[in-house]
């Protein structure tokens, strides 16, 4: 797939793009952790106005002001990581059904194969409002994964251990993803 | 000299003239690319408006991206936080 363009623009109008099922999947498992997260937040205002990833979420709108930014948290926390769940979801309905579990649903035949076999690249037919969606969730991706990684204004990586190149691979991936996603519309 | 009063007056009127500005800060998650693409789609600025304040933020560490009065500047910061970048508000500077 090298040096072909991940995403197309179709006379139609939808941004067609190319993904391995690995991405695919990938993608999807990152995506449904964001939403579970995202709607904790939503459902609990104390967690929601916690630091860490929802700060990074929800930044504090009055640095100078903590009455007024406690205020403006309280009036806009809730409606935004609901935004941000639905525009996580819109990602996960574009992504398809999850091969593993709908194999898991027929419960009949031999999936042993299913990882490695039959598995061709995957094209995502993404409208208008899919491609905010993606956008958004993109970026809410990469600081939720920025938190994790522990990554400091400057852009230095802190984490450490196992969990941090694969990780670090992902952010760096959902980057890519993204601005191709920008330089495909961007014209 | 003017009376109290009046002094009170004019005060009042200035800080009512005063506007707030919202600020978009750097942050070493959000791509250059993305930055200028919601700045253009969102403020409806031309991609040389929105190159340069994109630059504005990235090499100065912030920029005001708009000026008004505090309740649009609320919206703007919210939809900013929609966007996923990291803005704020305050008075616009005396």
């Amino acid at each position: 797939m090298s040096g072909l363009r991940r995403f197309t623009l179709h006379e139609s109008g939808a941004l067609l793009g190319r993904f391995e099922p690995i991405e695919v999947d990938l993608l999807r498992l990152a995506t449904s952790q964001l939403v579970d997260m995202l709607d904790a937040g939503a459902a609990d205002p104390q967690l929601a106005a916690s630091d860490g990833v929802f700060g990074r979420l929800l930044p504090v709108a009055y640095p100078d002001d903590a009455a007024a930014a406690a205020d403006f948290r309280r009036f806009t926390a809730t409606d935004l990581l609901k935004r941000k769940a639905q525009n996580a979801q819109i990602v996960l309905g574009s992504l398809g059904t999850d091969p593993a579990s709908a194999a898991d649903a027929a419960s009949e035949g031999d999936t042993a194969g299913l990882d490695t076999e039959d598995r061709q690249p995957v094209t995502i037919s993404l409208d208008a409002d899919a491609v905010q969606a993606w956008l958004r969730s993109l970026t809410d991706l990469r600081l939720t994964l920025a938190d994790r990684l522990q990554i400091s204004p400057d852009g230095v990586v802190h984490l450490v251990g196992d969990d941090a190149r694969f990780l670090g691979e992902l952010y760096d991936w959902l980057g890519m993803l993204q601005e191709e996603l920008v330089y495909t519309i961007d014209v | 000299m003017t009376k109290t009063a009046e002094h009170t007056e004019l005060r009042e009127e200035v800080s009512l003239d005063r506007p707030w500005v919202t600020l978009v800060w750097d942050d070493p998650v959000n791509l250059m690319s993305y930055v200028a693409y919601v700045f253009r789609s969102y403020f409806g600025v031309t991609p040389k408006q929105a190159e340069r304040l994109m630059l504005q933020v990235h090499n100065n560490g912030r920029a005001v991206v708009a000026t008004g009065n505090r309740e649009s500047m609320e919206r703007h910061v919210e939809a900013m936080h929609g966007y996923g970048l990291w803005a704020t508000l305050a008075k616009a500077d005396e």
